[in-house]
């Protein structure tokens, strides 16, 4: 089957800016996709190559199998959600929706039932006469998320979608969303430097650093089995452990992660150490925790000492505490040498 | 006090203090300054003027009958009153359509592309003109616009001659040369208060965020398409309140039209005449009323098109 979005060692130059660098990536049809990274790593510009806002300094984007290096956005069979949803002011929002069918030369009639359509598929039947500024912002979003669905798209690109709206309302559109792209079975690629948000929307996840992608695949992928160090500490911010201490904690002399909640509170396990700060976190508490003996600091960058995540309901040791650590032999997840 | 945390120092902290408890009384005594002069010297000289222009004349003494009558009023609509009128009014509609379709690409570029060193050159180019006198500025083009002028000269010399020619023997806007012609004065409007329409369309256009271009572009809408739909909706407001310059500063200038074109009246002219030696004082008032009423009609008119609906 062709790929929905393929793109072939693709850079994007800003003059010595490198925002993106030879990034090859496939979208499968009829995926959900995380572009992962934090902010400047390549990834909202990887959107914009795909929506055809940026053309790339070399590579090549395609789009089912077609080149898309002279297709304007405008001729593009993708739409896109915007960051700050870009609704037009001066139009109600059934007008705003039905932009797309107007451009296309849809009678009015037609064009406005069809709105209305996309304004139910969201939730927001009898929204339509409202202008955007009398919504709210859970309520724009889904007025930009109709207003770039009327045109069918093949590919939808979602830019930040829910970074704008609060926790509450956000956990509410991330299920929304998800069953939205299931009952359409349509591509979505959305951008996000919130590795909760990608890890529990997405079926593939491409995690960006410095404008390269470090690692792509399924979020248990990314999350267990994480192939560089950035991966590691970017997606659940793990231990990272260089070489010399991976060794002394029982591995191969090479660079692992080892996820806080993976380690347990024991008396008498593989490594004692001292609890030298705690953050409560709500579901749980973490953890630093600076074992003595060990070659060098414990973390690849920063040394703040192994992270621990105690559950909630356990005892929580105070600062100060001496405590031993354990984890099972698989937790301890070998890296390759990458950066 | 011997509160050590928060001492008292001084009148002055007093005052802020008194203030801080009341706002509205700060509020007022910064607004009194400027409501007296928004009111009395402004509000009241216009009130003034609109009383003026419902007494008469009377016709033996040359004296003002101060008596209410629309008989003043009723004068404006002789012939060769109302002649002024539609002239004023036609030149400021000509002068305020021609600046808009000038200014808007130059206030569009300025609003989206030009960036840093390219912005200054912008403002500079615009407000470069403004800083020399307006008299200058004037009898300067009333040389450029004469027969023995540059253009003129210019026109000959690239074998246009007859084309020019040509344009000013066209009837009512042509004329003897350039500077005697309708088109001169609409030429000279028209360099005079371009800077005043591209301001405003250039403010309104940079408030316009990139990324509805490109939700419109996205939609599948053409360059053209997105001017006409979105761009051009947004940008009104700006094009609107530049166009209030332009149209109302042509209608109230009696200076241009003196020095360049025909000797006809507009209605600046009119007034500063009917003022001065005439001594009509109500039909120069009811002559400057005229104006004002077209601005309201004109504003009213915006506002029912939606021109101030994205503010």
């Amino acid at each position: 089957m062709t790929p929905a979005v393929e793109f072939q060692s693709v850079s994007r130059h800003f003059g010595a800016v490198k925002a993106v660098d030879r990034v090859d990536l496939t979208i499968a049809e009829g995926s959900f996709f995380a572009m992962l990274g934090p902010s400047g790593s390549g990834k909202t510009t990887c959107l914009r190559l795909i929506s055809g806002f940026e053309m790339p300094t070399s590579g090549a984007v395609r789009i089912f199998g077609e080149d898309m290096g002279m297709v304007p956005p405008n001729r593009r069979h993708v739409n896109t959600v915007f960051q700050d949803y870009a609704l037009f002011p001066h139009m109600n929002v059934r007008d705003n929706v039905a932009y797309g069918l107007m451009v296309k030369g849809v009678d009015r009639r037609s064009r406005e039932a069809r709105a209305e359509e996309m304004l139910s598929l969201v939730k927001l039947d009898g929204f339509g006469g409202r202008k955007p500024a009398q919504l709210s912002g859970g309520q724009r979003q889904r007025v930009a998320l109709a207003r770039a669905l009327v045109n069918e798209p093949r590919v939808l690109l979602l830019d930040e979608p829910l970074g704008a709206l609060d926790l509450k309302l956000r956990e509410a559109m991330q299920d929304e969303l998800k069953s939205l792209q299931q009952r359409l079975g349509i591509t979505f690629v959305f951008v996000t430097h919130d590795q909760g948000e990608a890890l529990s929307m997405a079926d593939r996840v491409a995690v960006f650093n410095e404008g390269r992608v470090a690692q792509v695949g399924t979020p248990s992928e990314i999350y267990e089995r994480p192939a560089t160090r950035f991966v590691a500490d970017f997606v659940g911010s793990s231990n990272v452990l260089a070489p010399e201490v991976t060794e002394a904690f029982g591995g191969p002399r090479a660079w692992a992660s080892l996820r806080p909640e993976a380690i347990r509170l024991v008396s008498g396990g593989r490594v004692r150490g001292t609890v030298t700060g705690t953050r409560y976190l709500g579901a749980g508490t973490r953890l630093e925790v600076r074992a003595g003996a060990l070659p060098g600091p414990p973390s690849g960058e920063h040394d703040g000492g192994i992270a621990v995540l105690v559950p909630a309901g356990a005892a929580v040791p105070a600062v100060g505490a001496e405590v031993a650590l354990d984890w099972d032999a698989a937790a301890l997840h070998v890296m390759g040498d990458g950066a | 006090m011997s509160d050590a945390a928060h001492p008292a120092r001084g009148p002055g902290d007093r005052l802020t203090a008194h203030f801080w408890r009341r706002p509205k009384l700060l509020t007022l005594l910064l607004l009194l300054p400027p409501l007296l002069w928004l009111g009395v010297v402004y509000i009241g000289s216009l009130a003034a003027l609109l009383l003026q222009s419902f007494y008469s004349i009377d016709p033996f003494s040359g004296l003002v009958v101060p008596e209410f009558t629309l008989k003043t009023y009723g004068e404006l609509l002789i012939p060769s009153n109302f002649d002024i009128i539609v002239r004023t009014v036609a030149m400021a509609a000509a002068v305020t359509l021609a600046a808009a379709i000038l200014g808007f690409p130059i206030a569009f570029f300025a609003a989206r592309y030009a960036k840093g060193r390219w912005k200054a050159v912008f403002y500079l180019g615009i407000m470069l003109p403004l800083w020399s006198s307006y008299l200058v500025k004037v009898y300067a083009w009333k040389l450029i616009l004469a027969k023995e002028g540059i253009i003129t000269w210019a026109a000959e010399g690239i074998g246009a001659g007859n084309l020019l020619n040509a344009v000013l023997a066209l009837p009512v806007i042509g004329g003897n040369s350039l500077s005697t012609s309708y088109i001169g004065t609409f030429l000279v409007f028209l360099y005079v208060w371009l800077p005043y329409m591209i301001l405003p369309m250039q403010a309104s256009l940079e408030r316009v965020p990139t990324s509805m271009l490109e939700a419109s572009a996205d939609l599948g809408a053409s360059n053209w398409r997105t001017l006409r739909s979105v761009i051009l909706p947004l940008a009104l407001p700006g094009v609107v309140a530049g166009s209030i310059f332009t149209f109302s500063l042509t209608l109230g200038d009696y200076i241009i039209p003196q020095i360049v074109g025909s000797s006809r009246f507009f209605i600046g002219q009119a007034v500063y005449s009917l003022q001065g030696t005439a001594g009509n004082i109500p039909l120069a008032a009811a002559f400057a009323v005229v104006p004002i009423a077209i601005m309201l009609v004109y504003l009213t008119i915006a506002r029912k098109m939606g021109a101030f609906d994205a503010l």
